[in-house]
């Protein structure tokens, strides 16, 4: 997700459509709610303990008893990877609330500081977007030593510049527009303006980026997992279980392609969510 | 005052005798089971993928390790070598005899061999050779100690060397069997350490063509090659036309490479590509254990909650290995119950030790005074909690023996104790140890011969060198043992050598300092146009001398 789709996600001006949820979006929402469960009550989806050991078990193919097969270890790779879901998520999911947080933060600063504190802000954001947004993660986490708390402030730390961009253009297009103008003209105060006219049409575009950021920060955290800078083995994270039965991909395809699968399917769920949500607010302010 | 040449060294000579002799006649019926009957052709460029790392400098004195030995061997020659009985045969020493105090050594070199330089190999060279060994500028590390009881050479006549030694060493001639005392011509020395780190100078069966760094070595034949060791299928120079020797450090992409056709060898074959590589009729496995130690588990003795045998023994009979040994590495490794690799023929085993037993492992923890379990399920003492570090060196494990420490993390923890497992890279993980940070480690050690025991669980090798390191990592402190590895590495007879051996390996294994786990693992995947290639039965690393490729 680059930062153009973001940009674009957030400006597309769809005439307001009451249409029925398509096809892939009911899937898409099944899914996330799958996700849910699984985050939520994983003992509903499945029984057996994700590090549970059996070295005899070893290296079965999905079967009825284990769907999607066992590790090196005899472990279930099923219970793993919804094991693995709450912790993707979070990892994806906090990720996303800092560097909207920071964006946030940075982008009013930015579009209402005043042009001394917007230019330096600007400036600011210019050099961290020469840095592309992974290597500004590892950067972060060469500093602050690898786990997965590390991993998530530095993704989270890594996408603010992008955020923070988008929302103070966004903050710019609203201060100009004719009901914050109104707004000053019948005498209210700038804070009173920020907070009940600015903020809360800003909040709402916010969301739907935000929707679109998670699919991208279970992407970049499971990246870093799978560089071992994130979770660490044997914990059950998607990233670390790929990394771990990337050794084993020429004998065993299952290590692999199951927690693959849930990245791909989680980002292209949060894609599709993300996108219909702004197809369906872009018309309210 | 010299006995007469040593009886293995006259049936060394016979070998040689025979290699040579018959060799030539009838090199085509030695080949490989399968290929009988098929006659070596010359020819052809032998490509080599290393998944070691590669060697900052290509000279095996310096420093001293495994991915310096894996190469060194196509370059350089050690004065002996052994073959696969454990017996020490002639190389570039043809015989040798030692005085009755064993203090005295002397050495009859070939005398019609020459350095790759054109420099003659000689008594002189020898004794540079070991001076530069010995000289703390050189910064050698395994061959130094190899040599730590060599006080000074002289040069007797142009083909006789005489080592003079401080006390007896029963491991002198196994200790110059090994590639880190390979003879390299005096030129090249003389040329300076970065110099000679670029391209060794050796009389071996190769030069040194080319090295472009992170990338690959260029080995080309020795066209005046004559000094094969005694063991070797032929004469005279090799059949390859040369070696190019690639460092690809993924195992993955290793795999793929050689099942492209686009190497012919591979070295660290992982254990699931050994079983599949075995199930097709393209690829032969090379299975070369490492000499000297088995690969185990040392507990360290040195701080609690170890210092008690009893807790020892508990940690013992509560991890079960054996399931996990057996998927992890796919049959390829075998379990070991012996402190030496099992191509030590002084190695002692005791399987009875280490049967596993939670009964036994809970029984003995509360008799130790480790009654209560806390929340967690770990048992604890005193308010201290069961715990025991354990640091893993990733870049001297494979993925299948962390998954192995894993396995055991858990089955520990059904008797209650906590395992902590750290993977760190090799300098981090030099530092717990010299800290004393640690509980468990699994640290492999590579020597020819049974004198590695005195390296690793004499009380001397508990204090740390300058440079901090040290070998006796379980700690054992046993004045019994040391006296045992002491005496073992003075005698001169073979027999009464390897039953002090004997004895010192029972009070290791009776003392639950170390679990041991399997041979240290060395396997080679070779193309099959590949034939011929063999581990030398030093350290087992691949020689390609006799190698030679089918169809060119």
């Amino acid at each position: 997700m680059s930062e153009l789709d973001l940009r674009t996600a957030a400006a597309s001006a769809a005439p307001v459509r009451r249409a029925r949820p398509s096809v892939s979006e009911i899937f898409a929402m099944a899914f996330v709610l799958f996700l849910a469960v699984a985050t939520v009550v994983p003992g509903l989806l499945s029984s057996i303990d994700p590090n549970a050991i059996a070295a005899r078990d070893a290296f079965q193919g999905p079967s009825p008893e284990h769907w999607f097969g066992t590790d090196e270890s005899g472990r279930d790779v099923y219970s793993r990877v919804i094991a693995g879901t709450s912790t993707s998520l979070l990892i994806g999911v906090s990720a996303t609330v800092i560097g909207v947080t920071l964006g946030l933060i940075l982008g009013v600063i930015a579009g209402f500081g005043g042009r001394i504190l917007d230019f330096s802000v600007n400036r600011t954001i210019e050099v961290l977007f020469a840095f592309p947004g992974l290597l500004l993660a590892l950067l972060v986490i060469v500093i602050a030593g690898p786990g997965p708390v590390t991993a998530t402030i530095a993704v989270g730390l890594s996408t603010a510049p992008g955020y923070a961009r988008i929302i103070r253009g966004q903050l710019a297009g609203i201060r100009s527009s004719g009901y914050v103008e109104s707004a000053r003209v019948l005498g209210h105060g700038p804070r009173r303006i920020l907070t009940r006219h600015i903020l809360p049409n800003a909040l709402a575009p916010l969301m739907v980026l935000a929707t679109l950021g998670i699919g991208q920060a279970v992407v970049w955290a499971s990246a870093l997992s799978y560089l071992g800078l994130g979770a660490q083995p044997p914990s059950a994270e998607w990233g670390a279980m790929l990394s771990a039965g990337r050794t084993y991909i020429g004998t065993a395809w299952w290590l692999t392609v199951f927690p693959g699968l849930m990245i791909v399917l989680t980002t292209i769920a949060t894609t599709i969510l993300g996108r219909s949500l702004t197809r369906r607010t872009a018309g309210r302010r | 005052m010299h006995i007469a040449p040593h009886s293995r060294a006259r049936r060394g000579l016979a070998t040689v005798a025979a290699a040579t002799g018959v060799a030539l006649l009838f090199a085509g019926c030695q080949a490989t089971p399968g290929e009988s009957g098929s006659t070596p052709v010359a020819g052809g460029t032998l490509t080599y993928a290393s998944g070691d790392a590669e060697p900052t400098c290509l000279d095996p004195h310096v420093g001293g390790n495994y991915p310096q030995a894996l190469i060194a061997g196509q370059f350089l020659d050690s004065l002996v070598s052994r073959n696969t009985d454990g017996t020490i045969i002639p190389w570039l020493a043809t015989e040798w005899s030692v005085s009755d105090d064993n203090l005295s050594w002397d050495f009859t070199l070939k005398d019609d061999v020459t350095f790759t330089d054109g420099t003659p190999f000689n008594a002189e060279a020898v004794k540079v050779n070991v001076e530069h060994l010995k000289d703390p500028a050189t910064e050698s590390s395994t061959g130094y100690l190899a040599l730590g009881k060599v006080e000074s050479v002289e040069v007797v006549s142009d083909t006789v060397v005489r080592f003079s030694l401080s006390t007896p060493d029963s491991a002198l001639l196994e200790s110059l069997s090994q590639p880190w005392t390979a003879i390299e011509s005096p030129a090249g020395i003389a040329r300076g350490m970065e110099e000679n780190c670029q391209a060794p100078i050796g009389t071996g069966p190769f030069l040194v063509d080319e090295w472009v760094k992170q990338d690959h070595v260029s080995l080309v034949r020795n066209e005046d090659y004559n000094s094969p060791p005694a063991d070797a299928k032929h004469d005279g120079k090799a059949y390859l036309d040369g070696i190019e020797w690639r460092f690809l450090p993924d195992s993955a992409s290793r795999y793929a490479a050689l099942q492209a056709g686009q190497v012919d060898v591979i070295d660290n074959a992982q254990p699931d590509t050994i079983a599949a590589a075995e199930k097709t009729s393209t690829l032969a496995h090379l299975d070369a254990p490492r000499p000297g130690a088995s690969n185990r588990i040392e507990l360290n003795a040195g701080r609690s909650p170890f210092n008690d045998p009893a807790v020892r023994e508990a940690f013992i009979r509560a991890v079960d290995v054996n399931d996990g040994i057996e998927s992890l590495f796919f049959g390829s490794a075998k379990r070991s119950y012996s402190p030496l690799s099992s191509i030590e023929a002084t190695g002692y085993s005791d399987e009875s030790l280490f049967g596993t037993d939670l009964d036994e492992a809970n029984a003995l923890l509360d008799s130790a005074g480790w009654t209560e379990r806390d929340a967690d399920g770990y048992r604890v003492k005193d308010g201290e909690r069961l715990s025991l570090a354990f640091p893993v060196s990733t870049n001297q494990s494979i993925p299948a023996e962390q998954s192995l420490f894993e396995q055991i993390q858990a089955t520990a923890k059904d008797a209650g104790f906590e395992v902590n497992l750290s993977l760190l890279d090799l300098s981090s993980w030099y530092g717990v140890l010299g800290e004393n940070n640690y509980d468990l480690v699994s640290a492999p050690y590579t020597k020819v011969g049974p004198d590695v025991l005195r390296i690793l669980y004499h009380s001397d090798g508990i204090i740390p060198a300058p440079s901090g390191y040290f070998a006796n990592h379980s700690q054992v402190s046993d004045p019994e043992l040391d006296a045992l590895l002491t005496s073992a590495s003075e005698i001169s007879d073979e027999d009464e050598r390897a039953a002090l051996y004997e004895q010192a390996q029972k009070i290791i294994l009776e003392g639950f300092h170390i679990l041991p786990l399997y041979d240290q693992q060395n396997h080679f995947l070779l193309g099959t146009r590949v034939k011929d290639a063999r581990a030398l039965p030093t350290v087992s690393t691949p020689t390609f001398y006799d190698a030679w490729l089918s169809g060119q």
